[in-house]
């Protein structure tokens, strides 16, 4: 995925408010109005978060006019999840060389010790 | 995944391995750039360039060399250093075609001894984006702390084991 649309992601779930409308959006549908109650917020304030959720491909909103119900998109967080696990491919690469240079270093002291024997 | 309870809840990835080593061993490896340029990045890299300021506000900087002769520059930020336990540094990520980061990862590595073996956590949570990525929506106030409560929440998480072939008895003092 180009990294633009990746950062687009994670800028989105930077804000508190935002993941905090995800995880209420995460037990169902609900209205701007409904997801605007909790955070004493405006409904423009809310209509703004909720853009950048949609725009970033973590939500979806219905059609009807009046009542736009946002819901959770599918497969909105797999692009956050894939590069998670890249990630930590990443990491466990490296710890698994730091292991092996950890066995080198001391085997290679225990040589020495032995030596001086 | 969604809806979990947890108190961060930004994006982050949790990795526990236990090393058969003291941990100031263990400790140094991280914190001597001689020793990091051994073992930083995937197999078969190697590290030309591997710089880095111990202390808080402390620079990193790290070239890794792909086998096929491609250089993948890493450049970071030491925010704490406790020696011999805890380091907290910020990797920049993804940098855009002016070479700026799109993302700010925290990493916090953690060095526990138990007997002669060294238990160590790191922690990697994505927490930023470079201005530009987000709409200006800087100043606004949430005011809803209980938020906190319920967030969106996405850990990954491997508790690998420890390594199955280490010398008996690791010897007491670091080799460096």
């Amino acid at each position: 995925m180009p990294p633009d649309r990746l950062s687009v992601k994670f800028a989105a779930l930077a804000d508190p408010t935002r993941r905090a409308i995800l995880a209420r959006l995460a037990l169902g549908e609900a209205s701007v109005t409904e997801l605007a109650t909790p955070f004493d917020m405006s409904l423009p304030g809310i209509s703004k978060h909720l853009k950048v959720l949609e725009r970033a491909g973590f939500i979806v909103r219905g059609r009807a006019a009046q009542w736009r119900p946002c819901r959770i998109a599918p497969g909105g967080l797999k692009d956050i999840d894939e590069w998670l696990a890249e990630h930590r491919r990443g990491w466990e690469e490296r710890l698994d060389r730091l292991g092996d240079y950890l066995d080198e270093l001391q085997s290679k002291e225990k040589k020495r010790a032995r030596r001086k024997k | 995944m969604l809806g979990e309870r947890s108190s961060e809840a930004l994006p982050k990835l949790v990795l526990t391995r236990v090393f058969a080593a003291p941990r100031a061993l263990v400790f140094q490896a991280w914190t001597d750039p001689r020793h990091m340029a051994r073992w930083w990045g995937p197999k078969g890299f190697s590290n030309p360039v591997c710089e880095m300021d111990v202390q808080a506000g402390g620079r990193i900087r790290i070239d890794m060399r792909a086998p096929d002769g491609t250089v993948y520059p890493m450049t970071g930020m030491f925010r704490e250093v406790v020696a011999p336990e805890r380091l907290v540094f910020v990797c920049y990520a993804i940098p855009d075609n002016d070479g700026n980061p799109r993302l700010e990862v925290v990493n916090t590595v953690t060095f526990a001894e138990r007997a002669g073996k060294t238990t160590l956590t790191l922690q990697a949570v994505v927490v930023n984006a470079a201005p530009g990525t987000e709409t200006a929506l800087d100043g606004m106030e949430t005011g809803w702390t209980q938020s906190l409560d319920r967030l969106a929440d996405i850990v990954v998480k491997r508790a690998s084991r420890g390594r199955k072939t280490w010398p008996t008895e690791p010897p007491s003092t670091p080799a460096l």
